[in-house]
């Protein structure tokens, strides 16, 4: 019994022309039992940033409230919004803490950047359970149906994707890849930025 | 003191296999690395055969079961033909091979089969095995070190699932040939990319039944003359060809 896939879930995030897209199925699950097809895995961090959290599903709560609380001590310590590359490392840390020990989550996170000419930039990062990062520039999987997703959008991701062709880029992609695993599925969310 | 000993006879030696049917031809396609573990032992090592002038099959899993499998299938349809004066058709082969499988049901060949080519009513036709014989015809398979990664692909790409058609429209029931080669092409390359145990080569072979138009193929054909080879043996009959490709090495 693998502890990863004790309560399924998957997530994907992409990154398009001045755009960033986060998705993830909505199951909860006892091994092969469904328990609920409204889990939240991704949660909104700042108006710019959102986290996605597939893995272990008390840890997800764990560590949402825990990111949440270190964030918020950011903000009121720097008296400014945390920045994706930051928030990125904070993941990191938080995982690192508990290395012998580990959450047995993989997050996944997206976010815009501003730069200082007014426009922004797309961000995306992953983790393994430990916090080591992976800053890719194409797109980042996690959860139970890695590999699937990994199959999918190697092929229908491209360079350069206005807004409406990621949503449906990321949607095809988290769709078809949990209608091949058993432990993903049962609704879907997407969030484009 | 208690001593164990134990022999294990089989090993997996990576790589993946692929088919897709059409209304009136089959392709069948397979990378050409062979591994063992993180070693590669040789950047060719054909992994799809052709049977007869419209049968084609791909194995995949132990190399070495699967190369024994092809040599024992092609034996019984040699014998076949001795006897009958004619090729055995493409049902009864996927009837033979599971029937052969199945003999080894309790020491089993390691191997995965997708047998591709033309059905006798001239159809294109795919059908997929595993190791132990239990079979079905499909549209379209893929197995293998990738198939994760590339069986979801062909669900969206030849199935068209999760996709609505415009309204007042449907999904084409077939796909023609030049769109089901890309698909396979960008299947590899994909599989190439983030699958350790894909790479070095892709072999394509197409499956044409008798009666069908190849002006399209012939316009591939002629802007990728040094890659494709014609294989058919008998005249006026279904034709065979097979498309060689590089894919990345590293």
């Amino acid at each position: 019994m693998s502890i990863m896939e004790y309560n399924g879930g998957s997530v994907v995030a992409m990154v398009g022309k001045g755009c960033v897209a986060i998705a993830s199925d909505l199951r909860l699950g006892n091994q092969a039992l469904g328990i609920s097809s409204n889990f939240q895995k991704i949660f909104p961090i700042t108006d710019h940033i959102y986290l996605g959290l597939p893995g272990l599903a008390t840890d997800v709560t764990t560590l949402k409230e825990q990111f949440r609380y270190r964030v918020n001590m950011y903000t009121i310590k720097e008296e400014r919004e945390i920045e994706p590359e930051a928030f990125a490392h904070l993941v990191s840390s938080t995982l690192y803490e508990r290395r012998f020990g580990p959450f047995f989550i993989e997050p996944v996170m997206a976010g815009l950047t501003k730069k200082p000419s007014g426009e922004y930039k797309p961000f995306i990062a992953a983790s393994d359970l430990i916090g080591c990062l992976n800053f890719a520039k194409d797109f980042v999987v996690a959860g139970t149906a890695s590999s699937k997703l990994f199959g999918v959008a190697e092929g229908l991701w491209e360079p350069g994707l206005e807004p409406e062709d990621l949503f449906e880029t990321i949607s095809q992609t988290l769709l078809n890849a949990v209608d091949r695993d058993a432990y993903s599925g049962w609704g879907a969310v997407v969030h484009v930025m | 003191m208690p001593q164990t000993r134990s022999f294990d006879p089989y090993t997996e030696n990576g790589g993946t296999i692929l088919a897709i049917a059409g209304q009136d031809f089959s392709v069948i396609a397979g990378d050409t690395r062979q591994s063992e573990g993180y070693s590669i032992q040789t950047r060719y090592a054909p992994k799809v055969f052709r049977l007869t002038d419209r049968a084609v099959l791909a194995v995949n899993g132990f190399a070495a079961d699967g190369n024994m499998f092809v040599k024992k299938v092609k034996q019984r349809l040699e014998w076949y033909r001795h006897a009958h004066a004619k090729d055995m058709p493409l049902r009864a082969i996927a009837r033979l091979i599971q029937t052969m499988l199945y003999a080894k049901r309790f020491f089993p060949y390691y191997v995965y089969n997708i047998l591709g080519g033309i059905e006798e009513d001239g159809t294109g036709a795919v059908y997929s095995f595993d190791p132990v014989g239990s079979y079905e015809r499909e549209a379209c398979r893929a197995a293998g070190a990738a198939q994760s990664l590339v069986q979801p692909f062909l669900d969206n790409q030849i199935y068209f699932k999760n996709q609505v058609p415009a309204p007042g429209t449907t999904h084409p029931a077939y796909l023609s040939l030049p769109d089901v080669l890309s698909i396979v092409i960008d299947s590899f390359t994909s599989a190439t990319e983030r699958h350790i145990e894909v790479g070095d080569g892709l072999e394509i072979y197409i499956v044409f039944a008798k009666t069908r138009d190849l002006q399209d193929f012939e316009t591939i054909r002629a802007k990728n003359v040094h890659l494709i080879q014609e294989l058919t043996v008998a005249e006026d009959g279904e034709r065979i060809f097979v498309l060689r490709r590089d894919l990345k090495k590293d």
